[in-house]
């Protein structure tokens, strides 16, 4: 079984707020200096998911990202992790990073690896919280798509059983293979990359795919970022409910709520 | 193709309040455009969700009535749709950001080839072109994007709209959905225990907590609180990575979207990640020790102090306030 995972590199998403800065030309993000970018949450767990069914099913792991040559670094991390293999797609990254662009240069990718039976996808992306690379990629590959799967059941005879996350529960759904599934943090929790995956990950050679290589025209976005701005925090302050006591301040808290019609 | 449609929601046989909210937004757009609003509906034996959305300023509403939409499975869903804007053939389509939509709608999007945006709080038409807003960076950030195909899908956060004032009835129509086999099948259904009560894409009041509690056995104050306020239960994201509740609880940027009449924070600092989720809450009261916490800038109402003496005296006194009132 061949599983491809796509990764997209983020800035980490614990930066404090105060130090996030918006580029001059008001469309890209300056962070602090020595701030690392590291791989999507999600899409850690679905190096994870897949390193889990290597171990299962033999299966051999691809990991694909497409951005510019700091990509490389999030691709080593999850061969350190142990994916057989990775593949840099030089394309945008960060918020202008357009889903429709990214996920026609990796259905392209995806088209010149070997034959993949399972794609797993991030359910969405810490820094645009956008939610639509997977379903984008499987349509250009016509690959059913359950997201977000919070665990993976059983894979047999071409098909795979998984569990969905619902508004207040789950389903378990069974989709036919190939199939790309966007998966949700709940699945698993990301192994550390080894020493010895280190090592590997550092001598691994990772090719660069360009347009020319995947045989494309320039894919054209679907939204184009117009600015980034930042609100200017708040100067309003709550009215304080005040007692001579926290208890008094509880019961004065519940008096206020029910004069004002709320409670 | 010029229209605008705005498809409701259905959350346990009802329609979600969110989808008169956006049918505000659609309503706005369809005037600044100077097109028709239409109102769409994808459901099973929801006739009575319809009769709400008819009168939502739509000029008709396209209902696909099926019982095949319940347990919901995202192909069905992406056909109905795509028999409704046939009907309709609208320029933008408008939905309410929900755990389904956020599944189908980007898939039906690939599939007609058309900008999508997710989660957007704003809603512009610029003259020649719709422009979003959408929270990035956990909420720290603002996006604006510009569409950027013909066919236009957004679907809109809880709380981004007033919802819309209840206009005449418009005509129903019914839409037939083809017989489309779907590719997932569903094996089975089921609701968590832990998220029993009061939704909180639905709830009037949700009851929320963060580290400020202490510990986990402490969330019983929270508990207790939405118990007597028949409120649903909400969390941060920390609370929900220290396994003190589930992820379904969680609240936020990267969580649910919340939009209720009144949001309780019980305990939580006000991080971007968190405000993110209740931009839309009508009215935020906090309790916090900490009186330079965020949340009392976001908050209408503070009560600054320790939670684990605030709130079982809040608690008696709700419960002695709805006595008197029952």
């Amino acid at each position: 079984m061949h599983i491809v995972v796509t990764l997209k590199q983020v800035y980490d998403p614990n930066t404090p707020p105060a130090h996030l800065k918006i580029g001059k030309d008001g469309k890209t993000l300056e962070l602090p200096a020595g701030m690392s970018q590291i791989i999507n949450g999600y899409d850690a767990n679905a190096v994870e998911e897949a390193l889990k069914l290597k171990e299962k099913y033999g299966s051999t792991v691809t990991v694909l990202s497409v951005g510019d040559d700091s990509t490389r670094n999030c691709l080593r991390r999850a061969i350190g992790m142990g994916a057989d293999r990775g593949v840099h797609i030089s394309g945008p990254i960060g918020l202008n990073g357009d889903s429709h662009v990214i996920a026609k240069l990796l259905s392209a990718a995806i088209r010149k690896v070997p034959p993949v039976d399972l794609i797993l996808c991030g359910r969405q992306a810490s820094d645009t919280d956008a939610g639509q690379v997977p379903f984008l990629l499987a349509e250009e590959l016509g690959f059913p798509v359950v997201s977000p799967v919070k665990h993976i059941h059983s894979i047999d005879a071409g098909s795979v059983i998984v569990d969905r996350i619902t508004d207040g529960g789950r389903q378990r759904v069974r989709a036919s293979l190939p199939a790309l599934f966007g998966i949700s943090n709940e699945i698993n929790k990301p192994r550390p990359a080894s020493l010895k995956g280190v090592m590997l990950a550092k001598k691994a050679e990772i090719p660069t795919w360009g347009l020319a290589d995947l045989g494309m025209d320039e894919p054209q976005p679907a939204l184009i970022l117009r600015r980034l701005y930042i609100e200017p925090p708040s100067e309003t302050r709550a009215e304080l409910i005040a007692a001579d006591s926290a208890r008094a301040a509880g019961k004065a808290l519940a008096d206020k709520l029910h004069q004002e019609g709320m409670i | 193709m010029s229209g605008v449609l705005v498809f409701g929601a259905i959350a346990e046989g009802k329609l979600l309040g969110a989808s008169l909210e956006v049918a505000a937004a659609g309503q706005g757009l369809a005037r600044a455009m100077g097109v028709t609003l239409f109102g769409g509906l994808i459901g099973s034996d929801c006739a009575s969700a319809a009769q709400l959305l008819a009168v939502a300023g739509v000029a008709e509403l396209f209902v696909a009535d099926n019982a095949r939409h319940v347990p919901y499975v995202a192909d069905l869903h992406i056909a109905a749709a795509e028999a409704i804007i046939r009907k309709c053939e609208p320029a933008v389509v408008l939905l309410p950001q929900t755990a389904e939509t956020s599944e189908w709608v980007p898939a039906l999007a690939a599939r007609l080839n058309a900008a999508m945006a997710t989660a957007c709080t704003r809603l512009v038409y610029d003259g020649e072109r719709v422009v979003v807003t959408r929270p990035v960076c956990g909420g720290a950030v603002q996006g604006e994007y510009a569409f950027n195909r013909p066919l236009q899908i957004a679907t809109m956060s809880p709380g981004a709209c007033a919802p819309i004032a209840p206009s005449d009835a418009c005509p129903i129509c019914p839409v037939a959905v083809p017989n489309v086999e779907p590719r997932v099948t569903v094996l089975e259904q089921v609701v968590d225990e832990a998220n029993a009560g009061p939704r909180l894409n639905s709830a009037r009041v949700v009851v929320s907590g963060g580290l400020g509690i202490g510990s986990r056995e402490n969330w019983r104050l929270i508990d207790e609180t939405a118990a007597a306020l028949g409120a649903a239960i909400g969390a941060t994201r920390a609370v929900v990575e220290l396994g003190w509740v589930p992820s379904s609880r969680q609240v936020g940027f990267s969580g649910q979207k919340v939009s209720p009449e009144l949001y309780i924070a019980v305990g939580i600092s006000g991080a971007v990640h968190h405000l993110a989720g209740i931009a839309g809450a009508k009215t935020i009261v906090a309790i916090n020790k900490d009186p330079e916490a965020s949340i009392f800038r976001a908050a209408r109402f503070g009560v600054i102090g320790d939670a684990k003496e605030i709130v079982p005296a809040f608690v008696e006194r709700v419960k002695e306030l709805r006595a008197n009132q029952a």
